[in-house]
């Protein structure tokens, strides 16, 4: 009998750590968020959505947390929640190659019956299912940051998002101003030819690629202006266009996995290729393997052993503005991610409360050593 | 006082499934909509591909021995069948039958590395485990693939078949039915079979309470053993259907860890880790304990950090009441 008391009180153990954590759940969760949150107004705001009587609930499903990007889009979402009355809950996976934990993520939230869901979703494939049901119970989806591509289903009504082609395709025509780099690129012959980095973390999915797409098809037409018809594009099949004998090679790198040391593995494959001239690192992941690559980026600076190399990135981060500050980086073209966050609730709440909505373009800039400190970029450039 | 005891541990066993009922009704209080029927069937489909590995696995553990290649074998069977069907164009069913067999591939390479070669089954499961991993991207060439959803041209009977469907009995509306249960129920069935009413089964036990003494009783234990791997790793290919049906696209390098999932279902449904113990229906709850309570603690707002901690938790008690219980076991028999 004393046997089965102790087994008994293990279990009655395990259970009551489970019953402590749902009544304390709403503090821990606020002390962990008060740790990492920027803005202090959060606080206050989550409090006043619980008090309200049956606030509209709004789950924000992005695309995880690892990167500070993402803060600054939950900063946005959550200025943009205290500012409409409604409730939202942000959640991600750990890392962007866990498809199933945002699939699961999004059918848990859709189990307690949202208004609307604002999704930036990993691949569109895994969640049809789940839209289709949003279409069917009448749940509009907003879409952010990436959104949802390619959706059929009807239930994505709008998406807040950067247009990624063109956003990269800044970084091409940088490139293209570049008077070190063009000089190169005129000097060049297929004998000893130019090659120019493109270093992406994946692939896969849509923000990614657009941009390794619009960096690549504006770098070749640069490109082009100085080596007719010696522009190579290589590295990866998705964007592959090989010309025998090149003059100008556009080298694309993905990395096996999004994990900084694989990016770090693909940044050193590329620093290694003779005749780089230029990379383009195409998100936050990219830039942060890169400088990995490089001595935490000193040795881009003027004594480095990179010293002529010439760097754009992607996005923003403290090692990136610092690389940027120091002018290791040429520049780096920045989304605005605040305004994805917060267009994105706004556009949910709209269309919970059945008025029309539409697309919006969040934007992209430019920034380099001498105006990133200005008032307007500054707020666009999270740490 | 005989009976006595057999009633107590009779009682023990009861105790996972108890668990479970008061899991459930526990979330049911207090989750945010967590008592209803979209939630019950997230917890099905959650649990489909875990509960094929770990049926699988279960065979493994009761031999004394460990898979740790079984998640990324899944996600490997899953990629190279998207493959063969989408970027090849095989018929969807010879897709299904190479996801099985790349699955059963890298089973009976255990085996043969286990039993034939006498490595250690952590060793060598850990190789194939980097190996699938690495295999499953080289012939993506690190793409990711996709298999066909509902409404896809070619092949919308995937979904249909292995994961839900609507279909209607008379006049009532049967919507999104989940018709992955039946799956995972009727290979549980087999499984429950193979392992407790066939001489595969009893060899199995046999090799996990005392390979020597199995091994002197005239018991072909590496034939057997090359069997038990060949087994996982075939429910491990059939995982990787029911992921695919589940989350459609596969991400090359993924998987790792997955593994550790079915493996603390099979813990917690108290098979022991040293081999000779074990019954194939503490798995199926050990399995529903994890989805219940993952799907449960996002039901009352905690994020994926918690769900990981509380699983960890669970599988520590879990085993904790499993030590409670051999004791009590060995007592009697002493007595």
């Amino acid at each position: 009998m004393k046997k089965l008391v102790a087994v008994l009180l293990t279990l009655a153990l395990v259970l009551s750590m489970f019953a402590c954590a749902a009544p304390a759940e709403t503090e821990e969760t606020a002390t962990a968020e008060e740790a990492t949150e920027e803005v202090a107004t959060v606080e206050t705001t989550e409090e006043a959505a619980e008090t309200t009587d049956e606030p509209i609930y709004i789950p924000v499903m992005a695309k995880g947390f690892q990167h500070q990007f993402w803060q600054a889009v939950k900063t946005g979402a959550e200025a943009a929640a205290a500012d409409y009355g409604v409730e939202i809950y942000f959640d991600g996976p750990a890392s962007e190659t866990d498809i199933d934990d945002q699939v699961n993520m999004i059918k848990t939230e859709l189990a307690k019956n949202p208004k609307a869901i604002a999704l930036a979703a990993l691949s569109t494939e895994a969640v049809t299912e789940i839209l289709e049901e949003c279409a069917e119970k009448g749940i509009p989806v907003i879409g952010f940051d990436s959104g949802v591509p390619d959706d059929q289903t009807g239930a994505v009504v709008a998406t807040a998002s950067t247009n990624n082609e063109n956003a990269a395709a800044i970084a091409a025509e940088k490139f293209g101003e570049n008077e070190t780099l063009v000089a190169k690129m005129q000097a060049a012959t297929p004998e000893n030819p130019v090659v120019i980095g493109c270093l992406s973390q994946d692939a896969v999915s849509a923000s990614v690629t657009g941009r390794t797409t619009g960096f690549v098809n504006k770098m070749k037409e640069i490109a082009e202006q100085y080596q007719p018809g010696l522009v190579s594009v290589e590295g990866h099949t998705k964007w592959e266009s090989i010309v025998d004998n090149p003059a100008i090679i556009i080298q694309v790198e993905v990395s096996a996995t999004t994990e900084a040391t694989s990016l770090q593995t693909s940044a050193n494959a590329l620093l290694a290729t003779p005749g780089i001239a230029a990379v383009f690192c195409s998100n936050e992941g990219a830039v942060v393997g890169f400088l990995a690559a490089t001595s935490d980026g000193e040795d881009l600076a003027a004594d480095g052993k990179y010293a002529d190399l010439v760097v754009a990135g992607f996005d923003a981060g403290t090692a990136q503005k610092n690389a940027i500050r120091n002018g290791w980086f040429y520049g780096s073209v920045t989304q605005d991610p605040y305004q994805i966050g917060y267009k994105a609730v706004e556009l949910a709440y709209e269309a919970a409360m059945g008025e029309e909505v539409s697309d919006v373009d969040t934007g992209a800039q430019w920034y380099d050593s001498t105006n990133i400190d200005d008032p307007d970029i500054a707020l666009l450039v999270y740490d | 006082m005989d009976s006595q005891v057999k009633k107590k541990l009779n009682m023990q066993k009861l105790l996972a499934p108890l668990a479970l009922i008061i899991l459930y009704v526990f979330f049911s209080i207090f989750g945010n909509n967590f008592f209803s029927v979209d939630t019950l069937k997230n917890i099905l489909e959650s649990s489909y591909y875990i509960g094929f590995m770990a049926f699988g696995v279960t065979f493994v553990i009761i031999t004394g021995g460990i898979d740790l290649s079984i998640g990324t074998v899944m996600m490997c069977s899953a990629l190279i069948g998207a493959y063969v069907f989408k970027q090849l164009n095989w018929p969807l069913t010879i897709a299904l039958f190479v996801t099985v067999g790349v699955g059963a591939m890298f089973g009976l390479v255990n085996g043969l590395l286990i039993a034939k070669l006498e490595l250690p089954p952590f060793i060598a499961t850990l190789g194939t485990m980097m190996m699938s991993q690495g295999f499953g991207s080289i012939i993506t060439k690190v793409q990711s693939q996709t298999w066909p959803t509902a409404t896809a041209e070619i092949g919308s009977w995937f979904k249909k078949v292995f994961i839900r469907n609507t279909f209607y009995i008379g006049q009532t509306k049967f919507s999104g039915f989940p018709v992955g249960a039946f799956w995972l129920l009727a290979f549980f069935i087999i499984g429950a079979l193979l392992l407790h009413n066939t001489k595969f089964g009893r060899y199995t036990f046999a090799i996990g309470s005392n390979e020597e003494a199995a091994r002197l009783s005239g018991i072909n234990v590496s034939k057997w053993k090359v069997l038990v791997y060949t087994v996982c790793g075939i429910f491990a290919g059939l995982g990787g259907i029911f992921y695919a049906a589940a989350y459609t696209t596969i991400t090359p390098g993924t998987g790792n860890g997955q593994e550790l999932n079915a493996i603390a279902g099979v813990v917690i449904g108290g098979t022991s880790m040293a081999g000779g113990s074990g019954t194939m229906v503490g798995t199926l709850i050990g399995i529903f304990i994890m989805s219940v309570l993952k799907n449960g603690l996002s039901a009352c707002g905690l994020q994926a950090p918690w769900q990981t901690f509380f699983t960890g938790a669970v599988v520590i008690g879990a085993v904790l009441l499993d030590i409670q219980r051999t004791k009590a076991a060995n007592r009697v028999k002493k007595s």
